[in-house]
């Protein structure tokens, strides 16, 4: 991707199908947790798409663009740790795509909606219909997949705080300014 | 930073807000009293057996006994039975 501004000092980052996957997750997840006692089977196919939702995305994070790819965000363990101690020293630089501890909470909100969905259906095949352990594990799943939601909407709240940025605005339009505004931490190290 | 943020985190806490309400899940609700007038699980759990059925799991639900098994067709069911008088009731599902 082009890092040279464009108009209004905004740099498209997040193309329209990452948004449209986000955005449609969230729904889904959403809708699903809502209809999970409901009679008919909305939760079921609710589950379905969030695992549709999944394979594209991941699909999307080795053929899409830019900053949509894992090969941009997904970081190893020792640049994973080093910006984790550069966010305790205040001094962590700005990403234009997934800084890398968001990186690694896009990989695990992937494969904790996998996991879930994945064991929902194993819940609705003839062998483990009924099965209260399936069912427990499912549930402990859903709440493990909640409390990674919670930590994402912090780091995205604590991210946008840091850097004077707006992340929930530009999962939205999908533009981020080129330049950060004058940082809460050390400067704007653009990578 | 936009002002939008204390409104998301307002949605988000109002998505979450069905989590502290468990419990019964209203598919069924059955007028039964005080637990201790019903028949045992057991008992459900046998006369089903002999019907065919193939009982995986009970559990309470609304006052009523909620059984997940395979019937004696080996379909899936979530039937709900009242616990004193061990008759099927109806859920909203059916």
């Amino acid at each position: 991707m082009s890092d040279a501004p464009v108009s209004r000092g905004a740099t498209p980052v997040w193309d329209a199908l990452v948004r449209i996957l986000h955005w449609s997750l969230v729904l889904a997840v959403a809708t699903a947790w809502l209809t999970r006692h409901s009679p008919g089977r909305w939760h079921e196919w609710l589950g379905y798409a969030t695992l549709a939702i999944v394979a594209v995305r991941i699909a999307w994070g080795f053929l899409g663009p830019g900053h949509a790819r894992f090969a941009d965000f997904v970081r190893g363990f020792s640049a994973t740790a080093g910006y984790a101690r550069d966010v305790v020293a205040h001094r962590e630089a700005r990403y234009l795509g997934h800084n890398p501890l968001g990186g690694w909470m896009v990989i695990a909100l992937l494969a904790m909606v996998g996991l879930v969905g994945f064991s929902g259906w194993l819940y609705t095949t003839d062998r483990f219909w009924g099965v209260p352990w399936v069912e427990e594990v499912h549930e402990t799943l859903s709440d493990i997949l909640f409390a990674l939601v919670a930590l994402h909407i912090l780091g995205v709240v604590f991210t946008s705080l840091r850097h004077r940025e707006n992340l929930l605005a530009a999962m939205l339009h999908g533009r981020k300014p080129a330049e950060a505004a004058e940082s809460d931490s050390g400067g704007d190290r653009r990578r | 930073m936009s002002r939008r943020f204390p409104k998301a985190m307002l949605v988000t806490a109002l998505a979450l807000a069905p989590v502290a309400i468990a419990g019964a899940t209203g598919l069924a609700t059955c007028d039964s009293g005080s637990p201790d007038t019903w028949q045992p699980q057991e008992k459900l759990t046998a006369m089903l057996k002999e019907k065919g059925w193939q009982v995986r799991n009970v559990k309470v639900d609304g006052g009523c006994y909620e059984v997940y098994a395979l019937d004696d067709q080996g379909e899936r069911v979530e039937a709900y039975f009242h616990p004193v008088t061990l008759e099927r009731v109806k859920t909203s599902a059916e």
